[in-house]
């Protein structure tokens, strides 16, 4: 079955690749265990390539309670297929395992699904897979369920047709399916099946061993291109210094999430080059709407003039941060820039006079020492330049279990932290968050909850990126938050890796030769 | 012996309901929430609300306690909150490795420190006796994870003759296993040495060298033995300490253990797996102990049980 995918890898490959390219031996194998002949002229998978991520795999349900963690959704990504791709460098949503969609009614999504994938155990994948995987998640509670919330019913009315049904219409349709992993029916629920999931995806479960290594193989039946590397190892390595010297030595092939220290060091190192690429990750402060005297925009507006964010950004996070034009990252759907606050302290102090506050005012920040990199060091800076203009802040940070309850019940003053938008959509992070009812910093505007609705439910993307637009412009000049820095999320490859295309939201190796 | 053997076996029971208890109260008190370490900062009230409902947290701590009791009489001792599978399986899943690293730490560590502390005890007070007591000091006091991380960077980035990390063969085994092996030399070599040099003023000692013995079979057969006991009992009581370090050993060697599934379970509050290695490390500690008690009358045939 050649399709525009397939041409569009073969332009990615070497030409020795290429000429080694074992169609036709493929095509015998496949012959010779009954499958569907593949015409295909990618290359056979060849060689190993071995990652270290920066967290561990806590497991491999891609729908359970861990389905957020970026572990389980790299790992899952290779095992698993979904209805759809996400592309996020070109922010479209491509084909996978559905060819087709269209939407009779504005409630109503009908999905047709290729009739040629096949699971790793060779049973075919039908819309029954679909429904039970849609509705196990739902059913999880887990983080990703509520992007299903407004979902009514899941029907399987052919093998290869699905239709998705809901209360109103949900405008990130695409972009929640592309999160949402297909396993089969009949056998996720049984005891111990994530502990050698069965999926589409390019990969296979090869071993698990849980705080030690995911091995995973290509999988030979795969409908799509095959993979690059035969084999794809993921050993579990917590310690940084560790994860470095395993890179070095050629122990692992790439790793990320390092501090800038450890990637200065990468830099001048021999087999070592780096990849970055601005992710969908970024640090923000929060001010409490509850509590005085965040509740005058002149004070939240002085908070802000009070940062030299741009001295901050190039003394701490050295490439690893870069200065944020909007409440989301510039890599989400959504982002529109907005006109940065300069540096003014001068300006700063005389809004706090005109609020009333000449002589400043004393406050309070949480935070939690894992939220992002270079922290520490970020929070210091924060407290510093606000005593400048005569707020004093005093550092209340706290292990994260304790952290999130007191951030949830809006006991705190200020709050420091990194958040992910993790379907590259504004909708994640903005109707989550800042709406009258999500109740996360207190802020209550009724123009911007009517807004933030009408985008969720407009099924047209460019009149969603208008209302995004409007709704990045009200939170900016209302000063709902503070945004110094959206993260680069830096990758540190061995050479001998070819193909390796750093994504804002977590890295694939589908296309990855060794 | 059997009435012995019943009065510690009742004895060691009560020491794991009372650990269980005391663990199954402390990490519902601290701070912190299960459901919404789950849920994540992005999750709504009704998500976290709905995930506590389904987890079995929205019941009071005492129904909560009886119903965790009622089920442990049946060897039934909960699901694992995060890892979704029963908390007794994700725990004996990692034994094996964290036993082979305390036990292979255990051996290195008597293998140098008795050498060592019969060194410095036949030397005392000389060049090598200081030289001892330094190393002794330095293995008590050296923080292990910086010793892991500096054991990396030597001997896995600059000469490149061991594995940084992971469990494999018997070279992954060393770097951690000397970590962890460190601090136990330091109180093994004081104790070796120290119960030497109050066992040679002895009578006995003397009369043994007066009959015309040699040095060594002095010190294997009379002075020997008679320091074996306190050390034993240090080396069962050690066993805390060595857990301890191999929580921070496993971060270090990514090396797949008990220790690094009780910090994360601690940090991600997965109570049922908490409780779970909580009782494990009990269950062990009193019966490493048991065999001390019991190997003391193998080690002095005057010890009887009665």
């Amino acid at each position: 079955m050649p399709n525009g995918r397939d041409r569009d890898q073969i332009g990615g490959m070497t030409r020795r690749q290429f000429l080694r390219g074992t169609a036709v031996l493929a095509g015998a194998a496949s012959g010779l265990l009954g499958m569907p002949r593949r015409v295909d002229s990618s290359p056979a998978p060849s060689g190993t390539l071995t990652v270290s991520l920066p967290a561990r795999i806590v497991g491999l349900d891609p729908l359970g309670p861990q389905a957020a963690e970026e572990p389980v959704r790299v790992v899952s990504a290779h095992i698993f297929d979904t209805l759809v791709a996400h592309d996020p460098l070109a922010r479209r949503y491509l084909p996978a395992l559905a060819v087709k969609w269209e939407t009779p009614q504005p409630t109503t999504w009908v999905f047709t699904l290729r009739s040629d994938v096949r699971f790793h155990d060779g049973t075919p994948l039908t819309s029954r897979d679909v429904k039970a995987s849609l509705e196990r998640m739902i059913a999880s509670r887990g983080p990703l369920a509520p992007l299903w919330a407004t979902v009514e019913a899941v029907e399987a009315p052919t093998p290869t047709a699905v239709r998705i049904r809901t209360r109103s219409p949900l405008g990130t349709m695409l972009a929640n399916l592309s999160l949402l992993a297909i396993l089969p029916a009949d056998r996720m629920a049984q005891p111990g099946f994530f502990d050698r999931p069965i999926g589409s995806g390019p990969f296979r479960v090869v071993s698990y061993r849980p705080d030690s290594e995911l091995v995973l193989e290509a999988n030979p039946a795969y409908w799509g291109p095959a993979p690059g590397v035969r084999r794809l190892r993921f050993p579990d390595i917590p310690e940084v210094a560790a994860r470095v010297t395993a890179l070095v030595t050629g122990e692992i092939d790439l790793t990320y999430g390092l501090p800038p220290d450890q990637v200065a060091s990468l830099r001048s190192t021999p087999g070592v080059r780096l990849a970055a690429t601005p992710s969908y990750r970024y640090y923000f402060v929060w001010m409490n709407f509850k509590r005085k005297p965040f509740q005058d925009r002149q004070v939240r507006q002085a908070m802000i003039y009070a940062l030299d964010v741009d001295t901050m950004l190039t003394t701490l996070m050295k490439g690893i941060g870069r200065r944020m034009l909007a409440p989301i990252p510039s890599t989400v759907f959504g982002f529109a820039p907005q006109r940065p606050y300069p540096y003014d302290p001068r300006k700063a102090k005389q809004l706090l006079a005109q609020a009333g506050f000449p002589d400043g005012f004393a406050t309070s920040m949480i935070w939690n020492p894992d939220s992002g990199p270079q922290d520490r060091e970020l929070a210091q800076a924060l407290f510093s330049y606000w005593n400048a203009v005569g707020i004093r802040v005093k550092d209340e940070q706290a292990e994260r279990a304790q952290w999130l309850s007191r951030l949830l019940k809006l006991e705190w003053d200020l709050d420091f932290q990194t958040n992910g938008v993790l379907t590259g959509d504004a909708d994640f992070v903005l109707r989550r968050l800042y709406t009258t009812q999500a109740h996360r910093m207190g802020y209550a505007n009724p123009k911007l909850d009517r807004i933030l609705a009408q985008a969720a439910e407009t099924l047209d993307q460019n009149a969603r990126k208008v209302l995004y637009a409007d709704a990045c412009a009200i939170l900016w000049d209302d000063a709902v938050g503070i945004y110094p820095c959206e993260l680069i999320q830096t990758y540190a490859v061995r050479t001998r890796v070819r193909g390796f295309v750093p994504t804002p939201n977590f890295p694939v190796f589908t296309r990855v030769t060794v | 012996m059997a009435p012995y053997l019943v009065r510690r076996f009742v004895a060691t029971l009560v020491a794991l309901g009372g650990a269980l208890t005391i663990v199954f109260v402390v990490v519902r008190i601290v701070p912190g929430d299960p459901a919404l370490l789950m849920v994540g900062p992005e999750g709504t009230r009704q998500d976290v609300m709905a995930l506590r409902q389904r987890l079995g947290l929205d019941r009071p701590v005492a129904d909560q306690y009886v119903r965790y009791l009622l089920a442990a009489a049946r060897l039934d001792f909960g699901e694992s909150l995060r890892l979704e599978e029963p908390a007794v399986q994700a725990v004996l899943q990692r034994v094996p490795a964290t036993a082979q690293l305390a036990l292979s730490a255990t051996v290195l560590a008597v293998l140098v420190s008795f050498p060592l502390g019969i060194l410095a005890a036949l030397r005392h007070r000389s060049l090598v006796d200081h030289g001892v007591s330094v190393i002794s000091l330095l293995g008590q006091s050296v923080p292990n994870f910086w010793l892991g991380i500096m054991l990396i960077v030597v001997f896995a980035r600059t000469l490149r003759v061991l594995p940084s990390a992971g469990i494999g063969g018997v070279s992954h085994l060393i770097l951690p296993s000397t970590t962890l092996a460190f601090l136990l030399v330091g109180v093994l070599t004081r104790l070796v040495r120290s119960g030497l040099l109050e066992v040679v003023c002895e009578d006995y000692i003397r009369s043994a060298y007066a009959k015309g013995l040699a040095t060594v079979s002095v010190l294997t057969r009379h002075a020997l033995p008679n320091v074996v006991i306190p050390i034993v009992t240090v080396l069962g009581l050690q066993l805390g300490q060595l857990l301890a370090g191999a929580v921070i050993v496993e971060t270090v060697f990514a090396w797949p253990g008990v220790g690094r599934l009780l910090v994360d379970a601690i940090s991600t509050r997965d109570y049922p797996v908490v409780q779970v290695v909580v009782l494990i490390i009990t269950a062990t500690f009193a019966l490493v102990n048991l065999v001390v008690d019991l190997s003391y009358a193998y080690l002095d045939p005057r010890i009887r049980y009665l």
